[in-house]
């Protein structure tokens, strides 16, 4: 008896009775709504993020300026309206917490996998509904401990996002390593679990519930993101875990896995020995450099399906692209050493990682260089997911350039935690994945909600976050290079940094004006979710799955009838031999063969089909999972 | 594209949202203006040192946004009027993406140009500096290539094909030769960048020659200390659990370990006195609550009254025994541990009597030196960009960097045209509220005299009594600053 | 929108029952969490060393028992799964009630041995400083001690329903799903005392 069989009756039974509020909208099993529920906490972390970002911001533009604002704002945190060096810290840390795991790992991957997981590739919802409500909210209850751990007396964690040891393990080391700190680690812990849940759930989903006919080589890449990314998480998370409770014996229990020879002021010596501060960083950038990927790659996927779609043109190298994702993937778990070059590791060490840390280069390129190509001879439909989809590529590229200096050991000597390091992950990870989720957004608001968002509003969005984000960000390079270490209060007190305050004034102005352009966002998604106009079924004229299920309803199960059935990989746009530019997957059409050869100078001519080549073959082979 | 939405209020609030938002980028894009032209020197905020041209400037691009968005919205009334398409976004936006084009790339030379002379790109001060700075400017080349072809493309492509009906675009999608072409430039170009990094690093981590004279530099929540080995050329030990207000490196010296333990014995009995002491002290505090509450005072000492009955209530629930309890064994351990250390006469072998504790770190040009990092709380970081060099320092743990200075802080003071200049070594790992304050300056001396004067005047750890009153007349006389206008 | 899908659909039957699937990967992401534990004991070895900071010390005899137990649990484990395929319905069910005793068992085994190491000073928060290799083994053999907890309710809860009937040839899915996770914490332990024993 077979537990699937027991799943799908349930699915055809739950249409027939009413859903309370509570199961509708609260705890929803329904992918659609979850995902949902991932993008509206993401937001609003988001908006919290960024606030805070702004705050410190202001802090170094005009350090010796006095905001009464910021006084009603933050109480004793802003005496005199000027902001309290440990709180300083503190919103650098949390706005790195919250960016990094709330906003774009859950609010980007959280969103986008739960959404379009099941909707791509022709599923009734997630293999088990359950574990993804918990997943949420796990996240929520995450999100809600870490902001309260921000109203703690003691202020909160503020050893910047990777907390690092001893500093984050000392009470008395500095205000926010005491109960922000604790709060800190509950909130990472329940985290943890959330992207366990969903990543279990993810790779269950897209090994197991494809519809007929969708086999590896027909799914969208944005599924490959997801996929990769969940496996990803799934790997790595639990070593977060680890190091989160090594750290958490050593706060609360006097264990010293990370503790040695510690004499503190005020205190006096303490008891521990034998334990290494370097071994938290070993296995929190284990975590740490493939987070960068989970960040990264749903963006990177959700790019690769936008401007297919809008170019109106296959994507340029299906099997490049998921070769390089596969390629970065497994990568990304052998580099994170380049991370602690100068912590006195062994050198060789050191060459090691360096010599990985540039092979994750090779794939990046080929990323970028194919949707060059994609973007070439098409007929681009400049929609605003389209617009941030190529800013997306224009970041990866101007961030990803960065990453070569950055992974280059010698050179991260001189550059190592300054502000060139935090100008290369803002490019490349932090705008570039925004980026990403905008386009998410945009694209697929209209299968989210059924309406349609307000173009004109989003090029607004577009343009002036696009510009400013390279004005915030660009010019950190150059502070970077004059030695700017990053995570300074203030730099008055240096006087060679004093040139710099111009461009910090420029920097924290851009940033300003970057926040009034996400009001405009966040007005035209709130109000285009009542009062959009009504979506079409298939507004962006899209290959994939998606739009085959009705947009009108709300409906648990996606499809009314029979799940449709997939004939062909997503992205025949533009096929001479079709009237119209699009090739639905599911649309059956017996007299056109699944890919088109055109002989043309540009396109190779015997090449065999995608389906043919080498790694599918070996991937069918290994999962047995083809249909 | 279509402006038409089912309710008005939303294209009303939307053009008032439009314009509210134009007019505060116009206003705060004229202060970026007014402190972008103040760039060099430093100066204070001034509006009358506004570019009134700036200015001017701004206010037309506000205009053309204007303008642009009342296109749009004449544009979208006339295809509701019509029900034809007239304005293409498409066309606009792939103006606009050529314009941004434009001005991004004038905007990266500015930068280059405008800021390049504030970069450490062409004066290290080290030797393996140099080297440093060669491989920065070969991958500048090779990235900023990149960088200035891939957006152009990028850009040029979203003008060149924006959407128009009457095409289609082509139908291709994949192309092996291209796809070897780019997977296989990248590698070399990689291979070459890796080769050389890897010969850098190399060179510059590998152990120096015997002669490299050791500095041991020192951190601290929140500050630095340097250490130089006295006449016998050796460091002596240390422990952590030597550190103390006169010993703060934790060096063995007997007489510093002597003084910590009869201060930390003293503490101990003072804890063991209090813990006997404890239920006397709960009943006292107890009735000093009592009292505070019968006589209304904690209404107007509200404070003072919630600190004290913590106290009480920590008292009687054995919360405060506890604590002395664990500070007693603590302050044991460390008791025991000195005795241990004090026992070992390899240790305490007097080297280090003579080593002499700085502020300030002294080198002299052309000589090598190896840096030993040591931390005594959290992990710092020390950075010398100028020198190009950064070590962290880990608490337990004993890190190094080794190099030579190859110019002296007057020739830096002359080449950088300006008489302030000093050399810092900044913390660069984030370690508490006062990071952003921890540096300690570095003096790079022309010759060996004159650190040795330097030298002379820093006082040792343990000051021979003929010695000790000319050695600190001289550090009178001879300031740092002095040694360096030498 | 609760009256669209009138007729019942028989959709595709997933390659794998979700559950299962579910498991496998749930085990993948907890030996994650073991290597992280295994790897930050081969780094902080070392440097601990270096300092005389580390006890190599017996493990207590009672985890080689735990070991020997696990074993024998684990075939105890994979014929009540078998005797339930083949639908033998009482040896099932005692089966896994020697299972269910044994897991029991190894948990007593265990207790005793941390005994063991507390009398010895080896203690999760170090009585002596060069302990710290004992810190690691408390929380690797604790953690691991918590999936066993995990197991035993897996247990527990199939008991119940072997003797509710509902576990047959036919309804196999949470025997076998009881059986791979047992085999998984079994093989845990193996590897884990192993690594332990080695590597002290």
């Amino acid at each position: 008896m077979s537990t699937s069989a027991l799943h799908a009756d349930h699915h055809t039974h739950d249409h027939h009775h009413k859903e309370s509020f509570i199961s509708k909208y609260v705890f929803s099993m329904d992918h659609k709504m979850i995902s949902k529920q991932f993008l509206i906490t993401g937001i609003i972390m988001g908006i919290v993020g960024m606030g805070m970002s702004l705050l410190f911001r202001l802090q170094l533009a005009w350090p010796d300026e006095q905001f009464g604002l910021l006084e009603m704002l933050l109480g004793k945190w802003a005496v005199d309206g000027k902001l309290d060096p440990n709180f300083y810290m503190g919103l650098v840390t949390i706005h790195g917490t919250i960016m990094v795991f709330y906003v774009l790992t859950a609010g980007l991957s959280g969103t986008f996998s739960n959404l379009l997981i099941p909707l791509q590739l022709g599923a009734r919802d997630m293999a088990s509904p359950f574990m993804n409500m918990l997943s949420y909210w796990f996240f929520f209850l995450s999100s809600v401990v870490l902001l309260i751990s921000v109203g703690v007396e003691t202020g909160p964690a503020s050893g910047g996002w990777t907390v690092y040891p001893p500093l984050s393990a000392l009470e008395k080391a500095m205000p926010g390593s005491g109960l922000g700190m604790t709060l800190w680690l509950v909130a990472i812990a329940l985290f943890i679990i959330s992207a366990l849940l969903g990543g279990i759930n993810y790779i269950s989903t897209v090994l197991n519930q494809r519809t007929k006919g969708m086999s590896m080589n027909r799914m969208p890449l944005t599924i490959w993101a997801f996929f990769f990314t969940a496996i990803l998480g799934l790997l790595s998370f639990p070593v977060l875990l680890g190091a989160a409770l090594f750290l958490i014996f050593d706060r609360s229990f006097g264990t010293s896995f990370y503790l040695s020879d510690i004499f503190l002021e005020g205190v006096g010596a303490l008891e521990n020995v034998g334990g290494s501060p370097v071994l938290y960083q070993h296995l929190f950038w284990f975590l740490g450099h493939p987070e960068v990927y989970i960040i990264l790659m749903p963006a990177l996927g959700i790019t690769s399906e936008v401007i297919s779609t809008n170019a109106r043109k296959p994507i340029f190298g299906y099997t490049a692209m998921v070769i390089s994702l596969m390629g970065i993937s497994v990568l990304s778990f052998i580099v994170w050493g380049h991370h602690m070059f100068i912590t006195g590791m062994n050198p060789f060490l050191g060459s090691v990682f360096m010599i990985l840390t540039l092979i994750i280069a090779v794939p990046s390129a080929v990323k970028a260089f194919n949707y060059l190509t994609t973007l070439w001879r098409g007929n681009l439909r400049f929609t605003p997911a389209m617009l941030f989809s190529i800013g997306l590529v224009s970041f990866f590229i101007s961030g990803g350039l960065t990453g070569i200096y950055l992974g280059n050991a010698a050179m991260d000597i001189q550059l190592h935690d300054s502000y060139f390091v935090v100008a290369h992950f803002h490019l490349v990870m932090g705008s570039a994945a925004i980026f990403g989720m905008f386009a998410g957004i945009y694209h697929w608001f209209p299968r989210m909600y059924g309406r349609m968002m307000n173009n004109t509003l989003g090029y607004f969005h577009f343009w002036i976050t696009f510009i400013t984000a390279y004005l915030v960000f660009f010019p950190m390079h150059f502070m970077g290079l004059a030695g700017v270490p990053r995570r300074y209060y203030q730099f008055t007190l240096v006087e060679d940094f004093n040139v710099w305050m111009d461009v910090n004034k420029l920097i924290t102005i851009s940033a300003i004006v970057a926040g009034f352009a996400q009001i405009l966002f966040l007005y035209n998604f709130f109000v285009s979710i009542f009062r959009g106009k009504k979506a079409e079924q298939n507004p962006w004229q899209s290959n994939t799955l998606e739009w085959t299920s009705p947009i009108d309803v709300r409906l648990h199960g996606n499809w009314p009838h029979e799940l449709p059935t997939v004939y062909r990989g997503p992205y025949e746009y533009s096929r001479p031999d079709r009237e119209s530019d699009f090739f639905p997957q599911n649309e059956e059409d017996p007299t056109a063969p699944e890919v088109l050869h055109v002989e043309e100078k540009e396109v190779a001519k015997e090449e065999a089909p995608v389906e043919n080549s080498v790694f599918f073959a070996a991937i069918k082979r290994v999962f047995g999972l083809s249909r | 594209m279509k402006l038409t939405l089912p309710k008005n209020t939303f294209n009303s609030l939307t053009k008032k949202l439009l314009s509210l938002l134009v007019a505060s980028i116009a206003i705060t894009t004229s202060f970026a203006q007014a402190a972008t032209d103040v760039i060099a020197p430093p100066q204070e905020f001034d509006p009358s040192g506004w570019n009134w041209l700036n200015i001017l400037l701004c206010l037309l691009i506000l205009l053309i946004v204007l303008v642009i968005a009342r296109a749009f919205d004449i544009g979208s009334l006339a295809e509701r009027i019509t029900g034809k398409k007239i304005v293409s976004s498409h066309k606009v936006n792939g103006i606009i993406a050529l314009v941004v084009l434009i001005l991004g790339l004038i905007g990266v030379f500015w930068e280059l140009s405008a800021h390049s002379k504030y970069l450490l790109l062409w004066d290290a001060a080290s030797e393996h500096g140099e080297s440093l700075d060669s491989m920065f400017m070969w991958t500048f080349g090779f990235t900023f290539f990149v960088f200035i072809v891939t957006e152009v493309l990028l850009f040029f492509f979203m003008f060149k094909y924006y959407y128009r009906e009457d095409r289609k675009a082509a139908y291709f999608f994949h192309n092996n030769k291209l796809e070897v072409i780019w997977t296989i430039v990248p590698a070399i170009v990689l291979t070459f960048l890796v080769l050389r990094g890897f010969n850098v690093w190399t060179k510059i981590t590998q152990t120096p020659n015997e002669d490299a004279q050791e500095i041991e530099v020192f951190a601290y929540q929140f500050g630095w200390k340097a250490r130089y080995a006295g006449e016998d050329k050796k460091m002596g030990e240390s422990s952590y659990v030597l550190i103390s207000g006169t010993n703060p490196l934790g060096l063995a010296v007997d007489t510093e370990a002597d003084k910590l333990t009869t201060t930390l014995t003293g503490e101990v009995a003072e804890l063991e006195a209090k813990v006997a002491a404890a239920d006397d002290s709960a009943k006292v505090w107890r009735a000093a609550l009592d009292k505070m509450e019968a006589t209304g005072l904690n209404k107007t000492y509200v404070s003072e009254h919630k600190a004290l009955r913590e106290k009480v209530l920590d008292a009687e629930s054995g919360a405060y025994v506890r604590q002395m309890k664990k500070e007693i064994k603590r302050k044991e351990t460390n008791l025991k541990r000195i005795a241990a250390f004090k026992s070992k006469p390899e240790i305490f072998n007097k080297e280090s009597n003579d080593d002499r504790v700085t502020t300030e770190i002294v080198l002299v040009k052309n000589k090598p030196y190896m840096f030993r990092f040591r931390a005594r709380d959290v992990i710092h970081s020390a950075y010398m960009p100028e020198f190009r060099a950064q070590m962290n320092c880990v608490p337990g743990m004993s890190t190094v960097f080794p190099f030579t200075p190859i110019k002296t802080t007057a020739e830096a003071k002359a080449s950088k045209g300006n008489p302030n200049f000093e050399y810092y070594l900044y913390c660069n790992k984030i370690c508490g509220a006062a990071h952003y304050n921890m540096k300690i300056k570095i003096t790079v001396v022309g010759s060996e005299s004159e650190y040795n004067t330097w030298l002379a005047a820093q006082a040792k750890m343990v000051a021979p009594a003929m010695e000790a009153v000319p050695a600190t007349a001289d550090s009178t006389a001879v300031s740092p600053a002095a040694v360096a206008a030498n | 929108m609760e009256n669209i899908s009138q007729k019942k659909v028989k959709d595709p039957a997933p390659l794998i029952a979700p559950f299962k699937m579910n498991l496998w990967l749930f085990m993948l992401a907890s030996s994650m969490l073991f290597a992280a534990f295994v790897s930050a004991y081969i780094v902080a070895r070392p440097d601990a060393e270096a300092k005389q900071l580390w006890t190599s010390f017996d493990l207590p005899i009672y985890f080689l028992y735990s070991l020997i137990i696990s074993i024998v649990s684990s075939v105890t484990m994979q014929l009540a799964t078998q005797a339930a395929k083949k639908d033998e319905l009482a040896r099932n069910k005692g089966l896994i009630a020697v299972t269910l005793l044994l897991s029991v068992l190894f948990c007593y085994s265990q207790y005793l041995g941390w005994s063991r190491m507390v009398m010895q000073d080896l203690t999760f928060v170090n009585a002596r400083p060069e302990h710290i290799s004992a810190s690691y083994v408390w929380v690797i053999t604790v953690l691991h001690f918590l999936h066993i907890i995990g197991g035993i309710i897996l247990l527990a809860i199939a008991q119940v329903k072997a003797f509710r009937l509902e576990i047959h040839k036919k309804q196999i899915t949470f025997m076998s799903i009881t059986n791979t996770y047992w085999h998984f914490v079994g093989l845990l332990w193996f590897i884990l005392y192993l690594f332990l024993y080695f590597a002290r």
